[in-house]
């Protein structure tokens, strides 16, 4: 209990958890909207298709079997009650079951988000990790041949369709080079989960070669886009006075740019982060199927493909929850470091 | 040396052991290791549950079955030696080889025969698919008898003739009732314990199925100890992995990339003219009644007429990548009947019928108007090859609109007969009966019969062939029948959709004409 007089001292850092408490119920019930919005327009996409019940039943089948099964499914009644039988079944993990594989719809996206996650992380990792020291380099030497290079290859990356890239690194870093494996995977997360840490960490090598092609394709168009942000950040913070001010000090070059400029210029790409973790899940969908990688992109092409309905649902529920909860995540970490976004 | 350099030199270095360790990254099946590419994806694992053809491929190989179709379309034991007949025809006698068993151990007997069957069967199981959905219905299905340990008898309510019954019960695969009857459906559809020649070792679900040689299978040869079946839906990342040597074999080769494969030195193209029969239906259905070109579509000269106003070799060489032969009726070819001669491409003689028909072209060149629907996505080169059609029927003054819908919206239509007036369609066939081919017209309501034709003559020929039993008796009906069919034609008959399959170099395999990939029997060069 916070007794007047001896902790005041602490008020501060009460004030701020009670602002940061409301702060994540405020974010928490956007989401809840946000999440519900999603169901609703899935299930009314979904069903702006036609008749669902002929998904379920087999060419062959005559209009009383078509029937009955409408009536089995629920599809006879009125779209509010089906949607409302939708949203009850979801809220008890219950998203239906697969047409095709008769197996709960929910079970078959978990099954495949682990290989979807390696994907979507090892995709950002690149877009992050090689964006930052060649943003650096170009803010560094504007104005320079390194700059301009780095800023041409910049706008290459954003204007490659994915999969047109990913077609064209199977023909020549795979087919002609030999140097990659064109398509396959190997699970790491998957192994983990099942308590396989040995065999986790040991596929982990082998399953770097098989993320790379896909990862560069999902990932360069974020590279890019990073890159001319980290470009035009670091100019902006290197033009600041308090930058003039330490190189007068006399502090180091390297110093200026690490300790001082790169922290600041980093906020807008922490802001982009949750953003980002969005736009690569929705490259999987293309290409895990270019690469043959088992993920829920490769299950929501079939499933559309297929009129898989509870499927592609499930799909959208599942991909829209990770979008939130990941958005979510790091506008708490964002309102964590400035202190301003909370106040908002 | 300063730490610039340092860095740099170490960068490249690390550059170049990367570069140096990747060209073996790359990995290419071994000896013992035969790998196939397929476009999709099992949708569960359980016998009684085949959806398509990419799971039979795997089933096929995991599991026995009665009798088998062999690559050149003729029956041949497999489980069982030998089967007999009873006198009324309704009960088929099947004895088993001796000493088989399943992957598990468990002795494979009549029993366990009889209950692949009544399992399947069991609407408590509610299988849809090959199986429970069209080889027993098909069969007219009664129930099983086991009469001995190797002894066991289907129990039908028609006769049918013998080749047509064998090719349903053998998509009946066999599995022994102890492994079976453990297991949940959920556990059967994830853990197959089969009877056939290679045994299940692990599912990937959209990455890939591992199988093992059964040692000391007797019945087939098992010629690579492991097949693996792999999942690679993107046909040009299928082909770049033939071309690579990765996988030995693909289906679904496009046929623009036919060149790229047997140029590549490593992979050849083996194409086959599949037995999907591919033709443009005409709608009798009254709900069509208001639809244009409807009444002149009831006029048989006028049917007659539009068949020869398609190029089908053209069509063929241009949008299929292929020399194909035109169909002559319904039924694949070795068990069609040989005096009927597919109708040669011949606009003039189309637009003669037409003005015979009582169609003649109108001062702005239209004899009338109609709709050819089609769908997009399902079959090879669909889209254009309805447009084809589309163009040279508007060529001999029939003024054609095309409808061209996504396979999934089309599909829909399909069931409630829903398409006209002209609709395009293929639907599977096969080799070993005719019948089979022909049983699409069973009846004017049967479900396949999409068109609503309604040909007296066709329909009592078909009720007649329950009482025949003598085959050349029955070939004779069945010749008749394609005669009617074929100058009462209620198809526009195309052609047998080819098939392309990508094989590697180093081994000896033949495609088959049914979409099957049997593959057991494949050796190296």
């Amino acid at each position: 209990m916070f007794v007047e007089g001896q902790g005041e001292h602490l008020a501060p850092l009460i004030w701020m958890r009670r602002f940061m408490g409301q702060y994540i119920v405020r974010r928490l019930l956007q989401s809840i909207i946000v999440i519900f919005g999603v169901t609703l327009l899935s299930f009314l996409t979904l069903h702006l298709a036609g008749d669902p019940t002929y998904f379920y039943v087999s060419e062959r089948a005559s209009e009383e079997e078509i029937n009955e099964t409408r009536i089995k499914l629920g599809f006879d009644k009125p779209l509010p009650v089906q949607y409302l039988n939708f949203l009850g079944n979801l809220a008890r993990g219950d998203l239906g079951m697969s047409i095709r594989s008769r197996k709960p719809a929910i079970e078959l996206v978990m099954e495949r988000l682990p290989a979807t996650l390696e994907l979507t992380f090892f995709a950002m990792l690149i877009s992050i990790v090689v964006a930052i020291p060649i943003g650096i380099i170009a803010a560094t030497r504007r104005g320079t041949a390194a700059d301009g290079g780095i800023m041409l290859m910049a706008m290459f990356g954003q204007s490659m369709p994915s999969f047109w890239l990913g077609i064209m690194l199977i023909i020549f870093v795979g087919l002609q080079l030999k140097w990659l494996p064109i398509s396959g995977h190997v699970a790491v997360i998957q192994p983990f989960m099942d308590g396989n840490i040995a065999e986790g960490f040991g596929n982990i090598p082998d399953a770097i070669r098989f993320l790379i092609m896909p990862g560069v394709t999902i990932g360069l168009f974020s590279l890019s886009r990073n890159a001319r942000l980290v470009r035009s950040s670091m100019l902006e913070v290197l033009s600041q006075d308090y930058v003039v001010t330490a190189r007068s000090k006399g502090l180091r070059e390297r110093v200026i740019i690490m300790r001082h400029a790169f922290r600041n210029a980093l906020i807008p790409i922490v802001t982009m982060l949750g953003l980002e973790f969005g736009f690569l899940l929705s490259g999987v969908v293309v290409t895990e199927t270019v690469f043959s990688w088992p993920g829920v992109g490769r299950l929501v092409t079939n499933a559309i493909t297929q009129r898989d309905i509870p499927v592609v649902q499930a799909s959208v529920v599942v991909f829209a929850v990770l979008f939130i909860i990941i958005n979510l995540l790091v506008d708490i970490i964002y309102a964590q470091l400035d202190p301003r976004i909370r106040l908002r | 040396m300063n730490a610039t350099r340092l860095r740099l030199i170490l960068l490249i270095s690390a550059l170049s052991l990367l570069v140096a360790v990747m060209p073996v990254l790359a990995q290419t099946p071994d000896e013992n290791t035969l790998i196939i590419g397929q476009s999709v994806d099992v949708g569960a694992l359980d016998p009684a549950s085949v959806n398509s053809r990419a799971e039979a491929n795997i089933f096929f190989h995991v599991f026995g079955t009665l009798f088998e179709i062999g690559d050149d379309g003729v029956l041949r034991p497999f489980l069982a030696t030998e089967y007999a007949i009873s006198e009324d025809g309704k009960e088929w006698t099947f004895t088993l080889n001796e000493g088989l068993t399943c992957h598990d151990g468990e002795a494979l007997t009549a029993e366990d025969v009889a209950y692949s069957f009544e399992r399947a069967a069991d609407p408590a199981n509610a299988f849809t698919g090959n199986t429970a959905g069209f080889a027993l219905p098909a069969i007219g299905y009664q129930g099983m008898r086991v009469d001995g340990d190797l002894q066991v008898t289907v129990l039908t309510d028609r006769y049918q003739t013998p080749n047509l019954r064998l090719a349903l019960i053998s998509e009946v695969y066999i599995h022994c009732k102890d492994s079976y009857s453990a297991l949940s459906l959920e556990e059967a559809g994830q853990n197959p314990i089969g009877s056939g020649p290679y045994r299940f070792v692990e599912w990937v679900p959209d990455d890939h199925i591992t199988l093992e040689a059964v040692e000391g299978y007797t019945l087939r040869p098992t010629n690579f100890q492991t097949q693996i079946w792999r999942v690679i839906p993107e046909a040009s990342t299928r082909v770049a992995e033939l071309i690579a040597g990765n996988v030995d074999v693909i289906n679904n080769v496009p046929p623009d990339q036919i060149e790229a494969v047997n140029a590549s030195g490593t992979a050849q193209v083996q194409a086959v003219a599949g037995t999907r029969r591919i033709y443009v239906g005409f709608q009798f259905g009254e709900n069509f009644a208001d639809a244009p070109g409807y009444e002149a579509l009831q006029k048989t000269e006028v049917r007659v007429a539009l068949q020869y106003a398609i190029d089908v070799p053209t069509i063929c060489q241009t949008l299929l990548g292929t020399e194909c032969e035109r169909a002559s009726s319904m039924v694949n070819p070795p068990n069609n009947n040989p005096n009927l001669e597919p109708y040669p491409y011949d606009p003039a003689r189309a637009e003669e019928l037409l003005d015979a028909a009582g169609y003649p072209r109108g001062e702005n060149g239209v004899r009338f108007e109609t709709v050819l629907m089609g769908p997009r996505g399902r079959y090879l080169n669909d889209a254009n090859v309805v447009q084809a059609i589309g163009q040279y029927l508007s060529d001999i003054g029939v003024q054609t609109t095309v409808d061209i819908r996504d396979w999934a919206d089309y599909r829909q239509l399909i069931s409630p007969k829903e398409v006209g007036p002209m609709f395009f369609l293929g639907t599977g066939g096969g080799t070993w009966d005719a019948l089979y081919d022909m049983a699409d017209l069973s009846g004017p309501d049967a479900g396949t019969n999409y068109t609503n034709w309604n040909n007296q003559e066709w329909f009592t020929r078909w009720d007649s062939l329950a009482d025949i039993r003598d085959l050349d008796e029955e070939r004779t009906v069945i010749n008749e029948m394609l005669e009617i069919f074929y100058n009462d034609p209620p198809w526009l008959m195309l052609y047998f959709q080819p098939d392309f399959y990508g094989v590697s170099n180093r081994l000896n395999w033949s495609a088959r004409r049914d979409e099957w990939i049997v593959i057991y029997n494949a050796t190296l060069k």
